[in-house]
């Protein structure tokens, strides 16, 4: 009885150490400075385009009316929107909300436009970065909501970004935020501290990409091609999607098949084994030709790009430090490594801590050697 | 001695004292929320006993924050894709014919697929529960859902061609089979392709 005792009692003590490592350790914000770039680059450009179709989608005529738009959210509730309404004749309130609903004059429209393609280009650049992450989310969501119908992934994973670039500090790196700072300061300023919130944020990308792929993968087990491995032979035959003409794999049938069912397993599987450190650069490397695959390959440039944008969630910050911050992401490394060196007893290093022990001491002899 | 008393602090454990237990009560309360609250609109899509229960509870969140989303790309299967071809008539007898995805008017390609998710809109709407599934699918009368919805897309073609009625038709581009192909069929192949009408509206609904 006392050993089931105490394996529950370790059992709950481990999950909420680890709970509270996976949460709530501080992260530097360099990955999620560098999602923020990207993302905003993102919005920036998909937003950009609707400029070209700004009254065909969005003024007085266009392709969804104002009327289809607030319908279409009830279309979408299905069976509990028959059993409301067969209970009490009334319909269930929608929660989808966009301020283009409350626009009417083309100057209006054009204004709102304009300010959120500022937004999405400060964000980018990381001016005032808090106060844009914000809006940015909240303008992101007006289009999407305004416009069911014209939508497909790449709206999907932008809302995603722009609401947990809302979370963390993500102007501490690479931001104008960061180089005024530093003008005020009259000096080169240190890497900002490891926050909570940052790794919250980097927490919440992860494990969204893992939900997306999880689903994904599971929703292709549904369908008989994807099963008996021509689903892939669906994709580049589809004529209307098609931007690199693949059809000689019709004489590839073996070849197609390992694609499918390769697709399918990685998405499956890509929630468990993007955990391990060790399985995590194989992992990721398969995120790439699948995601170059679609964008390429089926003309979905901006998707494919959007999601290979998640998957940087990914990557640790002291990594993306070694890239973009050279000689003084090897002082932190430096550092970090005489630090982990004094603390040699605690356990596991955490992911969100800014260099692994390991890597950092790889990191600091090749500096040594430089 | 605790040895684990005696270990010199490390940047983590300092930097866990950062937040308050009840901060991170609260903030741990939340999060599970969210991410309960991600899985619900998947396990909806196609429905399921334990979305059912979920849904309701959650609609208002995930609603609010955009997130009922089922994320089955290209799920369950890759199937063919879907066009609209329409007509405009004006009061002078001439005509505006045209195709919505379009390559060569819709671009860039981002604008493309805009115009396209369009047309596969109104081809993802269920029918109408009252509809007789043995309907071939040329001949399956329009669901509320998609006669919402092409009305809609007709008020924007008379309106962006100054037109007194339009006739609209969706067309579904079948995939050919890799046999096919090698035998030299084309993608573009007329015998891939077959239409349902989708019907003809005059002026501004009511």
């Amino acid at each position: 009885m006392n050993l089931v005792v105490n394996y529950f009692r370790e059992l709950g003590r481990a999950t909420l150490d680890g709970w509270n490592r996976f949460w709530f350790t501080p992260a530097d914000a360099a990955t999620l400075s560098l999602i923020r770039i990207l993302a905003g680059a993102m919005l920036l450009y998909t937003h950009l385009v609707w400029t070209i179709g700004l009254d065909s989608f969005f003024g007085p005529h266009a392709w969804i009316s104002p009327d289809a738009a607030a319908q279409s959210a009830r279309f979408s509730l299905g069976p509990e929107l028959e059993q409301v309404s067969q209970a009490d004749g009334r319909q269930p309130a929608s929660y989808v909300w966009s301020y283009f609903w409350l626009i009417e004059s083309p100057a209006a429209l054009w204004t709102v436009h304009i300010a959120a393609l500022v937004v999405f280009a400060m964000l980018m650049l990381g001016l005032a970065s808090r106060v844009v992450a914000v809006l940015a989310y909240l303008a992101a969501v007006s289009y999407v909501n305004r416009l069911p119908g014209a939508l497909f992934g790449l709206d999907q994973t932008n809302c995603m970004l722009a609401m947990y670039l809302m979370i963390g500090p993500s102007g501490a790196a690479y931001s104008l935020d960061r180089w005024i700072a530093a003008r005020r300061a009259g000096k080169r300023l240190a890497a900002a501290a490891p926050t909570v919130s940052g790794n919250i944020a980097i927490r919440l990308i992860q494990l969204h990409m893992c939900v997306i792929y999880f689903f994904a993968g599971l929703g292709k087990l549904h369908g008989e091609t994807w099963w008996r491995g021509d689903a892939l032979w669906g994709a580049v035959a589809n004529l209307e999607y098609q931007s690199l003409d693949m059809t000689w794999l019709a004489g590839w049938p073996l070849t197609i098949a390992v694609l499918t069912q390769v697709t399918v397993y990685w998405e499956l599987f890509f929630c468990a084994l993007v955990w391990p450190r060790i399985l995590r650069p194989i992992v990721l490397a398969f995120a790439v030709p699948l995601h170059l695959g679609i964008a390429f390959g089926m003309g979905m440039i901006t998707f494919g790009l959007a999601m290979l944008i998640g998957c940087l969630s990914f990557v640790p910050p002291w990594l993306v430090r070694r890239v973009f911050d050279g000689a003084a992401a090897r002082e932190v490394e430096n550092k970090t490594e005489a630090r982990a060196g004094q603390g040699r007893g605690a356990q596991g290093a955490s992911e969100a801590a800014p260099v692994p022990r390991r890597f950092g001491a790889v990191a600091a002899r090749s500096a040594r050697v430089k | 001695m605790n040895s684990r008393h005696a270990e010199p602090p490390t940047d983590r454990r300092l930097d866990a004292k950062r937040w308050s237990a009840p901060a991170r009560i609260v903030v741990s309360l939340l999060l599970a929320w969210h991410v309960v609250g991600l899985l619900v609109w998947p396990l909806s899509v196609p429905q399921s006993i334990l979305g059912d229960a979920l849904r309701p509870i959650y609609r208002p969140y995930l609603e609010a924050a955009y997130l009922t989303h089922g994320y089955k790309f290209f799920g369950p299967d890759p199937g063919p894709s879907h066009l609209i071809r329409y007509d405009v008539a004006r009061a002078d007898g001439s005509h505006a014919q045209g195709v919505f995805p379009d390559r060569n008017e819709h671009w860039p390609r981002l604008l493309y697929h805009r115009h396209f998710m369009l047309s596969e809109f109104v081809n993802s709407q269920p029918p109408d529960a009252d509809v007789d599934p043995r309907l071939p699918w040329e001949r399956r009368p329009l669901s509320a859902a998609e006669q919402t919805y092409v009305r809609s897309y007709a008020d924007h073609l008379l309106a962006a061609n100054q037109g007194q009625s339009v006739s609209l038709e969706l067309v579904e581009h079948l995939i050919p089979e890799p046999a096919d192909v090698l035998r030299g069929m084309k993608l573009d192949d007329q015998r891939l392709y077959r239409v349902r009408p989708l019907g003809t509206f005059t002026g501004k609904m009511p």
